[in-house]
């Protein structure tokens, strides 16, 4: 552990995004350590999307530093593009295009030759199992494998790091479930996963766990840690518990 | 490179598969160049018009068998009264009428000077004004034929030759006319609702955490609008050959060169209208306006000529304004580029200016 | 039940409010145009760009210089020493027309630009008129007397006001209409709807109201802008202007309900709607060409076009005071379109739901 922080991919401090009067981020810093999956809990509305969307380049932060993969996410955040994977809230690929085609799309944003992309999206669909339905319309699919293909297309140029927000909202427990194995595959594979989640089944598999609520991380430690610390059961005793402390 | 080529590849397999766009890009418009292309006329004609016939002698005959042999009038026949003539045109039913009136020929003989009543349907003011002009130079006509053999006051006579439209057919005007308004109205809506599509349906959020820059998103929308608009531009092009039988007096290349100039503009409106809206139906009513606006401001209907002063400079930031006036002087003038340089500039200016404009707002974060 | 269209009604009216964008474009979009027809659209040619080859250099060739020069219809340039590329002026776009007087008695040479043919027919018979004008009047035999009904100034605005009014309330109707109802399609909602008690021609019935009155609303807003700002007259009975204005509405609303029902998504069903409306309205309607001069079959499609039949009817209430007597026949017509694309959507939207 100590080894992986040392080593670590994403790092911020003082995060802050503020929108009008209102502040979505607190003045948030941690830092996550390569292969390591890192999880956001939180209800909607605690800050989780608005800090991806830092880290990813999307936004601006308002204060704070920070940096991505190496560099910074306030002065290179068109560079930071191209080292990671992100997988928004809502389902954001294109229906109209065929699962193939939909891939072919984000390997040439990514700037991979055709040939690169046939490589990895076959390795890729291998491991997802998307194979058989490649030629399907994305709009045919239901939504656990529209999830699937989006982390596919997330994960076309092979980046260090990828961000999921909320991957696993409006899929059906089965599918969330083989959705959490690949992340484990993942991480074997040396990813380092970024993911936001307000399943408290979904925290317990993450290797490090920070809690939000109105901007501000709550707790942050080993989901293992935080159940010894108060002393319960599950996570979601642990969240409410970390909830009442707090106000 | 290969970023815009997969930005591109994925707009027009987009296209493709949205089975009605074939349709509407490239169908509608051609059907609407040939009806409306055959169909309007700012030329008055086949006024519809009645006599009243109150004299019944030669003189008066002879008036109605003239107005009836000129193509200008639709003859209708001979109302019994004025109020006859009155209740025809209140109805609609005709637009213009002739009373002649009792003892006209005995009081023309006695130089008198009788008085033919020409009433008219003045709804349309212009219209109005065309047809009491098309009387009045009938009558003209008639007078003179009259009156030759009596002494005849010398008057200068007019040679007039019309130059590039020696028959003064309208569709020699609007047919190339039409083909800047189709253009202008499929490529401005296109982009502007597809941008906005992409914001709504997040697909824009996912484009944007990926490393291509705002310029080289705007470039992959750009490429394919233009090969639509071209397409759309040569399927008219080749109508107004075919069907219409206009060909192209200038050169081809020259047309070509002023159409992806304004196609530039355009495509710079349809993507700025789209950085400034959030929905697709925003975007819709925005691109309708400015769709109106430009229509009515472009030298279409109404030469600028003819506008207040304001109203002129207002034409002045209206791409299809100088695009009319590309078309109408490339294909039946064939004016060399040298003439066309203000225009050229103009538009290209604007569409730089847009869609730096556009690039600038398409910020690579979002607000 | 009734409570359950108020509801649908409700919600509509809430995006419609909520939308300010939308909203203060469906309103201040009527004023402005109004504002720029009324303005723009001036048939008056003027500022004609005529050069003079004055060869003869006769008393009689500077007499007519003045007349021309007279005008508010010419600017006037001299070329004495004639014009070598009548061709090239043209080109350049430095003048219209080139009157040439040649040196000794003869005829006088008008040559002109008539790549826009109306115009080049007024330059025309202008030219005539003050060419006969400047050798004097001649007495003739007869003379007419005008007598212009309805518009006696012919001024453009009581012409183009009531079109204006066909013309957007057909647009703002259909349009916002059509959309709607993909719209719900698209985001799924319409499901949902559709799963409530509410009955279809309800939840219809409920999203189209609420544009019924944004449309009917622009349209009084352009009569009275009219009548304030260019003294458009109303000679018949505003009553039955606001009656046909109603059947009229319910034409838009018939045809964005049919573009909607079979349109896939947004962007097809504004596509369509815009194609199927705008032009052919602005055009083909007599809105400004008029019916009767277009060929004859093509006089047959205009009358497939709703605008066509309620510029008719809205031209002769306001400014020929017809009566219902007088416009049977067009409001008849019109209330048969409504009546069919009303059939054709509700046929149309059943075979969706299966």
């Amino acid at each position: 552990m100590e080894a992986k922080l040392r080593d670590s991919i994403v790092e911020v401090r003082e995060l802050t995004k503020c929108f009008g009067d209102f502040t979505a981020v607190d003045r948030v810093s941690f830092s996550v350590g390569r292969g390591e999956i890192f999880g956001f809990l939180g209800a909607n509305g605690a800050g989780k999307t608005t800090t991806i969307r830092m880290l990813c380049g999307l936004l601006a932060p308002s204060g704070g530093e920070g940096a991505v993969a190496g560099y910074d996410i306030n002065r290179e955040y068109g560079k930071i593009k191209g080292r990671i994977g992100y997988m928004s809230q809502k389902f954001s690929l294109y229906n109209d295009l065929t699962v193939k085609e939909n891939i072919q799309f984000y390997g040439g944003i990514y700037g991979l030759s055709p040939r690169e992309t046939e490589e990895r999206s076959a390795e890729l669909f291998g491991i997802i199992g998307l194979e058989d339905l490649k030629d399907k319309l994305t709009a045919s699919l239901p939504m656990g494998w529209k999830q699937r293909l989006a982390l596919c297309a997330s994960l076309i140029h092979d980046p260090a790091i990828i961000f999921l927000d909320e991957p696993t909202s409006g899929v059906d427990p089965l599918s969330r479930r083989n959705f959490w194995k690949l992340i484990y595959r993942l991480s074997d594979m040396g990813k380092t996963v970024f993911v936001t989640t307000h399943y408290m089944d979904e925290a317990e598999y993450c290797h490090r766990l920070s809690i939000m609520k109105n901007g501000r991380i709550l707790e942050m430690s080993r989901p293992h840690d935080l159940k010894v610390k108060y002393a319960v059961e599950s996570m979601q005793e642990v969240f409410l518990a970390s909830l009442k402390e707090q106000s | 490179m290969g970023r815009i080529k997969a930005l591109v590849q994925k707009e027009f397999r987009q296209i493709r598969r949205t089975k009605a766009y074939f349709g509407l890009i490239f169908i509608a418009p051609f059907v609407q160049l040939i009806v409306m292309g055959s169909a309007i006329t700012n030329e008055v004609k086949d006024i519809p018009l009645v006599i009243v016939d109150q004299d019944r002698t030669p003189s008066s005959r002879e008036i109605i068998n003239r107005f009836d042999a000129v193509p200008l009038f639709d003859f209708r026949g001979i109302a019994d009264s004025p109020v006859r003539a009155e209740r025809l045109i209140n109805r609609g039913e005709v637009k213009a009428a002739l009373v002649i009136p009792r003892g006209f020929e005995g009081e023309m003989i006695r130089g008198l000077m009788p008085e033919v009543q020409v009433l008219i349907d003045g709804v349309d003011g212009n219209s109005a004004g065309v047809s009491l002009g098309y009387i009045t130079s009938m009558a003209a006509l008639i007078q003179k034929g009259w009156a030759s053999g009596m002494a005849g006051a010398g008057g200068m006579e007019i040679i007039p030759r019309y130059f590039y439209n020696p028959g003064l057919e309208s569709k020699l005007n609007f047919v190339p006319g039409l083909l800047g308004i189709l253009l202008f109205m499929m490529t401005t809506m296109l982009t502007a609702i597809n941008i906005v599509r992409e914001k709504e349906l997040g697909t824009l959020e996912q484009l944007m955490a990926t490393p291509p820059g705002g310029v080289q998103l705007i470039i992959g929308k750009i490429i394919p609008f233009t090969v639509l608009g071209l397409v759309q531009f040569s399927m008219g092009l080749i109508a107004a050959r075919v069907v219409f039988g206009i060909p192209v007096a200038g050169r081809l290349s020259l047309l070509y060169l002023m159409t992806l100039l304004f196609i530039m503009s355009t495509l710079g409106l349809g993507i700025f209208i789209s950085t400034v809206t959030s929905t697709q139906q925003q975007a819709m009513f925005v691109a309708w306006f400015s769709m109106i606006f430009a229509l009515l401001l472009s030298g279409f209907f109404v030469p600028v000529r003819n506008m207040p002063p304001p109203v002129q400079i207002l034409t002045l930031l209206n791409p299809l304004r100088y695009f009319m006036s590309v078309l109408r002087e490339i294909y039946l003038k064939g004016t060399p580029l040298r003439y066309l340089l203000p225009e050229a500039a103009a538009m290209g200016g604007m569409g730089l200016v847009l869609i730096t404009a556009a690039t600038l707002r398409f910020h690579r974060r979002l607000e | 039940m009734k409570k359950s269209l108020g509801a649908v009604f409700r919600k509509e009216l809430i995006h419609i409010l909520r939308d300010k964008q939308s909203l203060f474009m469906v309103l201040s979009m009527p004023l402005l145009m109004l504002l720029l027809y009324g303005y723009a659209i001036n048939l008056d040619m003027r500022g004609i760009e005529i050069v003079v080859s004055d060869r003869s250099l006769s008393p009689e060739s500077r007499e007519l210089i003045r007349h021309l020069e007279a005008t508010e219809f010419f600017h006037v340039t001299v070329a004495p020493g004639g014009v070598s590329d009548v061709g090239d002026l043209f080109r350049s776009r430095k003048a219209q027309c080139v009157l040439e007087i040649p040196p000794e008695e003869g005829p006088l040479l008008l040559a002109i630009d008539a790549s826009d043919p109306n115009s080049a027919s007024f330059i025309q018979n202008y030219v005539t008129r003050v060419v006969s004008l400047s050798a004097g009047a001649r007495a003739g035999l007869f003379t007419l007397e005008p007598r212009i009904f309805y518009n006696p100034d012919m001024r453009s605005a009581p012409f183009f006001v009531p079109g204006l009014i066909a013309l957007i309330l057909l647009l703002i109707c259909a349009l916002l209409t059509s959309i709607a109802i993909v719209r719900e399609k698209e985001t799924g909602s319409m499901e949902q709807l559709l799963v409530s008690p509410v009955k279809p021609h309800q939840i219809i019935l409920g999203k189209v109201l609420p544009y019924t009155f944004l449309g009917f609303f622009d349209g009084l807003v352009i009569l009275g802008a009219g009548r304030l700002l260019f003294r458009v007259p109303v000679e018949g009975s505003l009553l039955l202007v606001m009656a046909m204005m109603l059947i009229y509405v319910v034409t838009g609303l018939s045809l964005g309900m049919l573009v909607s029902t079979m349109a896939g998504t947004q962007a097809v069903a504004m596509l369509v709607t815009v194609s199927l409306t705008v032009l052919p309205s602005m055009l083909m309607s007599g809105f400004i060409f008029p019916v009767f001069s277009m060929p004859p079959v093509f006089q047959l499609v205009s009358r497939i076009i709703p605008a066509t039949y309620f510029l008719e009817i809205i031209r002769g209430i306001l400014l020929k005071g017809n009566s219902l007597a007088d416009l049977l026949r067009p409001a008849g017509t019109l209330l048969g379109l409504d009546a069919l694309l009303i059939l054709l959507s509700i046929r149309a939207f059943r075979i969706r739901l299966e």
